[in-house]
Formats: C-alpha cells, sequence, structure tokens
C-alpha cells in the first residue's frame, strides 16, 4: 500500500525532473542534484499541525499553503487587499437577478492538472461536497442552500439568508474546485451520503485534483511535501518545477539551513533568531502580516470576581496595560494592534481607527475609575494561560508583564499556568474565574464571522449578556452594501464592545518570515494561506 | 527453559493488557476535553456538531463500553483510528515507528560499542589517563540536556564546521528510498541506491550521538563498576593461582559475570531509545514515534496514546523477556 501511495511517485517525480530513469537506479547524481536544487523551491516550516489536504475536511494552521498551490477558489484575495475580492476562477460575480444569491461566471479555458478542461459541473460538485461531506468548512457555508448550474460556464449560489455575507468566505482554500472524474475515481463522493460514502481521503492527502499553479505529488508526514508543476496552469508557466514544504519543527535548525541555503524560507524563527540574521547578506526578512489576535478575555460572572463583574474596574485593567511595551519591546515592534477582534486591514478596522478607540495606558484614568467602581485600593484576579509561544514571546511572558502593569493602579494578579487543553476546556465552557490569555486564528477573511462569534459564543464565555442592539448592530454592519456606511458601522461597533471591557486586544502578530536573495518575489498574505506559493519567482 | 519462557511470555501478555487499562483511566481523568482539542472554534460551538463528532469517535459511550470496545478491536489486530490523524493507529505506528526504530539501533549500536571496550579497559586500567578520560565521557553524556546538546552538535557540525548534513532524514531535495521495511539505511541498500544510502547515513550521525551520550554514559560506569567488582572475586584469584594466562581470565572469567548488569541496563536503555527520544526527534525534525506520542498526548487522542501505550509495553516487556532469557543461558541457577 505505502509503494503505491508514497514511492512509486517517486518514479513518476523524477520523471517528471527530467531526469531519466537511469538516474533513478543510480540516485541523483551531483550534476542533476545542483540543477534539480535551482529550479526546487524549499521551504523550511513546521507542518507537523498538517493532518489532512482535503479542502473540504481543513481545519488546520498550515495547510490551507499547500491547498491554495494545488486549488483554485472562485474568488480570491491579493496580499495586503482584504476588503475587496479578486477574480480568479471566476472572472465576474453580481448577486442573481431574484437577489437570492450570487452568480458567477467561470473563466474560459481553465484546464485541470490532467489536461481536461474544467466545467460548472466540477464546481457545483466541488460545492456539493463540502457541504455533504458536513466537516468543519461546512459550517462556514452553513448559510448556502444550493450551487445551480446557470449554463456551461455560469453558476449560482442561492442563499438561505440572502445578505449574509459569502464571497469573502468562499476566498477560503476550504472552498476550490476540484475535477469531479478524477476525484469520483478515487472515492470522492458529493452525494448526500457523502459523509459515509466519500473514502478519497487517502488518496486526496498525497494527489490533487485541482487547476492551482502546482501539483501534490507526495506527503510524507512530519516530514516533507511534494509539489510539482501544473504544465496546465491557467495562469501561466509556474517558474518552479518543484516545490518541497519540508518540515522543520525548531526554529534554531530552520535558521541555520536557512543560512546555509538548504531551505529558501524559514517560516518559525523567534525574534532572536531574526536578529541574528539581521547581518546576513544572503537572507532578507519578510512580514507576514495575519490576522491572528492574542488577547486577554476577563470574565464579569460576579461569582467568580466581585470586583470584576462592575464594567469600570474592567476598564481599569484596559487603562493600566501598557500595550506600546508589549508591541515595542516584547514583539521588537513587529505587530500591530486593533481596537478589537477586527483586525487591521478589514473593513472598519485601520492602525488610525485603533489609536483612536482603543485602550491606551493611562494611569490616572484607570485609578480614577477603580475609584468609582468602588475599588479605591484595587482588588484582585487570575490570569490563566497556556504553556505556548507567539512569535517567540511566551504567554507568561505577557502574563508578568501585564501583572507588573496593573501592579501599578494597586490591582494584583496571580498568574496561573494551565496546559492548552485545559485552558480552553475552562475558556469556552464559562469556567474561567478571571482572564484568559490566549489565541484566535480567523479561518476565513469576514467580519461578521469574528463579530457575531464576539456577540454570541464568545460573550457567553465570559457571562456577558449583549443588549440587543450591539447584537444589531453586527447582522447591520454584515449585511449593509455600501462600504462606506459599512466601514461606518464596524466602527461603531467597536466602540461598544470596547466599552464593555471584556476583552484586550495585545497584539496582532506580524510574523517575521527570512527569505534567501534567490528569491525574488515571495507574495505573503493575511488571508489564510499564509503564502501565494504561485506568484514565487527565483531571482535571475 | 520453555516452560520458564512460557510462563514469562503469559505474564507479559496481562502486564501489556493491565498498562493498557492504566493508561486509559489516566488519559481520561484530564479535564481536558478533546472535542476542543480537535475542533476549531466554530464548529466546537455547534452542539450538535459536537454531539455527532463525539458519537463517530465514540467518546459519548460510558468509559467501561469505550475500554471493551478497544479489547474487542485488539483482538481483530486493530488499534483504532486516530482522532487528531483520522488514519488507523496502525498505520501511524508503521509509518513513523521505522524512523525511530533505525535511529534508537543505531544509537543503541554507537553506545555498546564504544561504551562496553571503554568500560572494560577504564576497570583495567583503573586511574590511568583512560580512566579519567571515560569518565569525562560518561559524565558528559549523562549531564548535558539532550536539547542542549542536541542544539551545540547541529550548530557546530552543521552550522559552523558545515561538515554535516542538516535536520531530517535525507536531504530536502533528494527522494526516500523505495520503501520496503521503512529503515531507509536498509531500503536504499536494497535497491542499491549508495548515493541514497550514503545520505541517510549521514543524516544519522549526529542525532544518533545525541541520543546515544546519555547511554554511553551509563554503559560505560556500570561496565566498568561491574568489571571491578568481579575483578575482585575468589575465582579469579583462583584462576591467576592456576596460572591461567591474564588474557583468559579477563575473557573467560571477569567478562561474562561482569556482564550480567549490563545486559540488563543494556535492554532497559535500547526500550527507553525506543520511546523516549521526543527532544531529539523535535530538533532533528525526526520523523519518529516521539513527536508522534507527544501530539497524541496533548490533543487527547485517545486512540492513538492507548496504541502508543501498547506498543511501548510490549517493547519493554519484550526486551525484558529476553533480559531474563539471557540471564537464564548466563546463569543456569534462575531458571531452578
Amino acid at each position: 500500500m505505502a509503494g503505491k501511495l508514497g514511492w512509486i511517485d517517486r518514479r513518476r517525480l523524477v520523471q517528471l525532473l527530467g531526469a531519466g530513469g537511469g538516474a533513478i537506479a543510480a540516485g541523483l547524481p551531483s550534476r542533476v542534484f545542483a540543477q534539480t536544487r535551482k529550479n526546487t523551491l524549499v521551504l523550511g516550516i513546521d507542518i507537523s499541525d498538517t493532518i489532512t489536504l482535503d479542502p473540504a475536511r481543513l481545519a488546520q494552521y498550515t495547510s490551507p499553503m499547500t491547498v491554495s498551490a494545488a486549488y483554485d477558489s472562485l474568488v480570491t484575495m491579493k496580499p495586503g487587499e482584504y476588503i475587496n475580492l479578486a477574480p480568479s476562477l471566476a472572472t465576474k460575480w453580481a448577486r442573481t437577478p431574484d437577489g437570492k444569491g450570487w452568480r458567477f461566471t467561470l473563466r474560459e479555458g481553465v484546464k485541470f492538472s490532467t489536461g481536461n478542461v474544467m466545467t460548472a459541473e466540477d464546481v457545483k460538485w466541488s460545492f456539493d461536497r463540502v457541504i455533504n461531506l458536513g466537516d468543519q468548512p461546512s459550517q462556514y457555508i452553513a448559510h448556502v442552500d444550493r450551487v445551480e448550474i446557470v449554463d456551461k460556464s455560469t453558476i449560482d449560489i442561492i442563499l438561505k439568508q440572502p445578505a449574509e455575507p459569502l464571497l469573502t468566505i468562499i476566498a477560503a482554500p476550504e472552498f476550490v474546485v476540484l475535477e469531479r472524474k478524477v476525484a469520483e475515481a478515487n472515492g470522492a463522493s458529493a452525494a448526500k451520503d457523502a459523509k459515509t460514502a466519500d473514502k478519497a481521503a487517502q488518496w486526496i492527502n498525497s494527489n490533487s485534483c485541482g487547476t492551482g499553479a502546482y501539483r501534490i505529488a507526495a506527503w510524507e508526514r512530519n516530514q516533507q511535501i511534494q509539489l510539482v508543476r501544473n504544465d496546465h496552469y491557467w495562469g501561466g508557466k509556474p517558474p518552479y518545477e518543484r516545490i518541497v514544504i519540508r518540515h522543520i519543527s525548531d526554529g534554531a535548525a530552520q535558521l541555520l539551513a536557512v543560512r546555509r541555503g538548504d531551505i529558501d524560507a524559514a517560516f518559525n524563527l523567534i525574534p532572536e533568531q531574526i536578529a541574528a540574521l539581521k547581518s546576513e547578506p544572503s537572507v532578507r526578512l519578510a512580514p507576514l502580516a495575519s490576522l491572528d489576535f492574542v488577547y486577554m478575555a476577563l470574565t464579569q460572572e460576579p461569582e467568580f470576581n466581585k470586583a470584576l463583574a462592575v464594567k469600570e474596574a474592567r476598564q481599569a485593567i484596559g487603562y493600566a496595560i501598557d500595550y506600546d511595551g508589549i508591541v515595542k519591546s516584547m514583539l521588537g515592534g513587529a505587530a500591530l494592534r486593533p481596537a478589537h477582534f477586527l483586525p487591521i486591514g478589514v473593513s472598519g478596522s485601520t492602525e488610525e481607527i485603533a489609536r483612536q478607540i482603543a485602550f491606551k495606558q493611562d494611569l490616572a484614568k484607570a485609578k480614577e475609575l477603580l475609584a468609582t467602581a468602588g475599588f479605591k485600593d484595587g482588588f484582585e484576579f487570575e490570569i490563566a494561560y497556556g504553556n505556548a509561544a507567539v512569535q517567540g514571546v511566551t504567554y507568561q511572558d505577557l502574563g508578568l508583564k501585564i501583572q507588573s502593569d496593573v501592579a501599578r493602579v494597586g490591582i494584583k494578579v496571580n498568574l496561573r499556568p494551565v496546559d492548552q487543553v485545559n485552558l480552553r476546556t475552562e475558556y469556552t465552557t464559562g469556567k474561567s474565574k478571571g482572564g484568559v490569555l490566549t489565541f484566535w486564528n480567523p479561518p476565513a477573511v469576514e467580519n461578521q464571522l469574528w463579530a457575531a462569534a464576539v456577540v454570541q459564543r464568545v460573550a457567553k464565555r465570559v457571562h456577558w449578556n449583549p443588549p440587543e442592539d450591539i447584537v444589531k448592530l453586527v447582522s447591520q454592519a454584515a449585511t449593509e452594501p455600501d462600504p462606506k456606511k459599512q466601514a461606518e458601522l464596524w466602527v461603531e461597533w467597536q466602540k461598544r464592545v470596547v466599552d464593555q471591557a471584556n476583552h484586550f486586544i495585545l497584539f496582532q502578530p506580524v510574523y517575521q518570515i527570512a527569505v534567501r536573495n534567490t528569491i525574488k518575489e515571495f507574495p505573503l498574505t493575511a488571508a489564510g494561506w499564509m503564502l501565494d506559493l504561485h506568484g514565487v519567482t527565483p531571482t535571475g | 527453559m520453555s516452560r520458564y519462557i512460557l510462563s514469562r511470555l503469559v505474564l507479559a501478555v496481562v502486564m501489556a493488557l493491565l498498562a493498557t487499562l492504566v493508561i486509559f483511566l489516566l488519559a481520561n481523568t484530564v479535564p481536558g476535553d478533546p472535542v476542543l482539542a480537535q475542533l476549531g472554534d466554530l464548529a466546537a460551538s455547534n452542539k450538535e456538531f459536537v454531539a455527532e463528532w463525539r458519537a463517530k469517535w465514540g467518546l459519548d459511550l460510558p468509559l467501561w463500553q469505550r475500554y471493551v470496545i478497544f479489547l474487542q478491536q485488539l483482538l481483530h489486530g486493530d488499534l483504532g483510528i486516530s482522532i487528531s490523524s483520522q488514519r488507523p493507529v496502525l498505520q501511524d505506528i508503521r509509518d513513523f515507528a521505522p524512523a525511530t526504530l533505525e535511529l534508537a539501533s543505531i544509537a543503541f549500536l554507537l553506545s555498546l560499542v564504544v561504551g562496553i571496550p571503554l568500560g572494560i579497559m577504564a576497570a583495567m586500567r583503573r586511574d590511568s589517563w583512560i580512566d579519567h578520560l571515560a569518565r569525562l565521557i560518561s559524565l558528559i553524556g549523562v549531564s548535558s540536556p539532550t536539547f542542549w546538546l542536541a542544539f551545540i552538535m547541529l550548530a557546530l557540525f552543521y552550522g559552523g564546521l558545515q561538515i554535516a548534513p542538516g535536520p531530517g532524514r535525507i536531504d530536502a531535495i533528494a527522494l526516500p528510498p523505495t520503501s520496503v521495511t521503512g529503515l531507509y539505511l536498509i531500503d536504499s541498500a536494497l535497491g542499491g541506491d549508495w548515493d541514497t544510502f550514503r545520505d541517510a547515513a549521514a543524516h544519522l550521525v549526529l542525532p544518533s550521538i545525541v541520543l546515544a551520550a546519555a547511554t554511553l554514559g551509563l554503559i560505560t560506569r556500570t561496565t566498568r563498576a561491574s568489571m571491578l567488582e568481579s575483578m575482585q572475586q575468589d575465582y579469579v584469584r583462583v584462576a591467576r593461582a592456576k596460572g591461567i594466562r591474564e588474557r583468559r581470565i579477563v575473557i573467560g572469567h571477569i567478562l561474562p559475570n561482569a556482564l550480567i548488569p549490563v545486559v540488563t541496563l543494556g535492554g532497559l536503555a535500547y526500550a527507553n531509545l525506543l520511546t523516549g527520544a521526543v527532544l531529539t526527534e523535535t530538533i532533528f525534525s525526526w520523523p519518529g514515534l516521539g513527536r508522534y506520542t507527544f501530539r497524541s498526548a496533548v490533543t487527547l487522542d485517545f486512540p492513538a496514546i492507548m496504541g502508543i501505550t501498547l506498543i511501548v509495553a510490549v517493547v519493554y516487556l519484550f526486551i525484558n523477556l529476553l533480559i531474563d532469557i539471557s540471564y537464564a543461558l548466563l546463569d543456569p541457577r534462575v531458571v531452578r
């Protein structure tokens, strides 16, 4: 079994590389080796979280990068532009005439990696499969009623709630187009009983059947993912013959490897390692702005903590934290800070807006608020956190920083380290007795996904019962067709939730990726798949 | 003799099952919820989705029933499906075990081949320079933390001197050998692919030294101490009095007796190398069982945890069995 799925591919792979059959028997001679190296892009990254490469089952952090290289969605997002969508497999889109859904005009002459032409049938089948498999991605398009084929180059996606956002969600690599014929031949199903009938997981984990610039050739778990060029790619000839996404779990080992040129880019470096690269002429640093949040949630359940039940007391904490210190000193400035759960870069969230409405350190104001709350001499609360780090900064260090910050206005913090799963269990079941330091990585770039969560499940965790008008504001903003008005509504919403003081966004990471100068274009994106692999080009 | 082996085998099976029961109960006392270790935020907050998910993995059943199912599957040679990799646990183990087996075996051989002669020489030339050298090597091996040693070795020989290859089992752009056993050295040799063999062998050097370090230290010290003790036994004095040549005394009289504790230690050390290489595997990005075990534990992947426990228990029990049998062979009194 392993032979068929794994290493027989090696033969095909070597053939694809242009090396003759003789090279297989003898191993790659060093001359071929050097040539191969030049035509191969090698990325060093911790991919231990990758458990599937099936778009319809995707739920991890690093796998979308691979999937987005092998498959395309109807619409996409260009790096840095997360409000307006860009065409991909669809060239045009508009509301359906009856206003109940969206109509997409498919790009002409797009071919799959097999050379077969993509049809409207493939598009419908791919969406049906996501919906009927019922795995995590289906949750994000729960408001899709059905997909209809209008003619051979037009499809409609009909919604149950027509005003709900769709385009930003289906830009994610979960909602890509597969070649139905190939997928079905390998066990895939999009039928109503796909949950049990679909047997494609194994095949789809080491192969692909998409229209993307590269094709998945092999995945050796915890070792590497191999991609080869798709000669039928509609966007022009991809520059590399091969891409190796190499699993290197340790940042220090990545640093050594990128310095030596064994890998072309290193993804998991911590600030000290990045500092060590500043004097390295052959390597540059590329910022990967993310839409992730590192934040502290505060309960307001009076049974857990009487002081935290008072809004002014929570606000006092908000005014006591030294956010600039966290971003500048702890992260070396490599981070942004939005006002609330709308990352900088999306509708209604810019650095300027955040500066105006987010909490900032103001100790006098914090003391004043403490007095108003009836806790002139301060109070005590706990902060729980997991044993993990973001951008090389541990939650423990963040906890210590907040502890020392709020101590300046007389608030005492007890730090409580917990393992990640227990922390999440406590937090999501509303059992956290004080503050929780944690992370949020949104699966698709859509304001409503975040904002609705804040007033629903996230509110429950901190025992906040949001007033009707704040809840309404979310759907009002999400369904507002005018972009300018929409942005204003989102600002208004942020003001309201900031005032509520249940969540303090500490920072929005900007990851630093080390890239060798043998690479020219390296289009990093915050849209969810980290890197537009089809756009990576070599120098010279 | 065969009766002795049989009784030990039966005991080993009972012990392995007991180990799985203990781990099963322990793993289930953790207050964390596997749902929250596996599902994204939106899915984990959808009650229906969670209920269906629990049912799919059998997490909605009473504890005892889940254990019974585990036992039933076991009878059919099935360890169930891993929650986090969504593949049969047996397939996961088959994929990850060869990398660990290859690394641990090389490391074990290294520690025996270096450790035993070093220990013997240190004992024979007590307080000479070789004894001091052996002491220094053991001390460094036993006392330096694995992650530190691993990183220093990488930084020095890969990053600095550039004479060793980097992390992983083979070069990033090389292709793995055609899989037969999953052991790259053997597979590449079988295929006559000597370039890959050299590549794989070179990649084994640093991690196996790091992994061998602690074991090497222990084996050296134990061999030395045990040799010194045997050298003072009456039978050695008698042999000397009879005028037997020193060389024969060492090989024929001292060594067989001195090696009994080394066999015990060596067996357990090998089992330990096979099952406890998490740190070495992490720093060298070695795709072995150590990383898999660690990940299964932190994500509360019960089927994987149970499968690995069983494998680890079997490895330990099997090696213990071999030790016991070798006792019986080395010292006939054990059977009587």
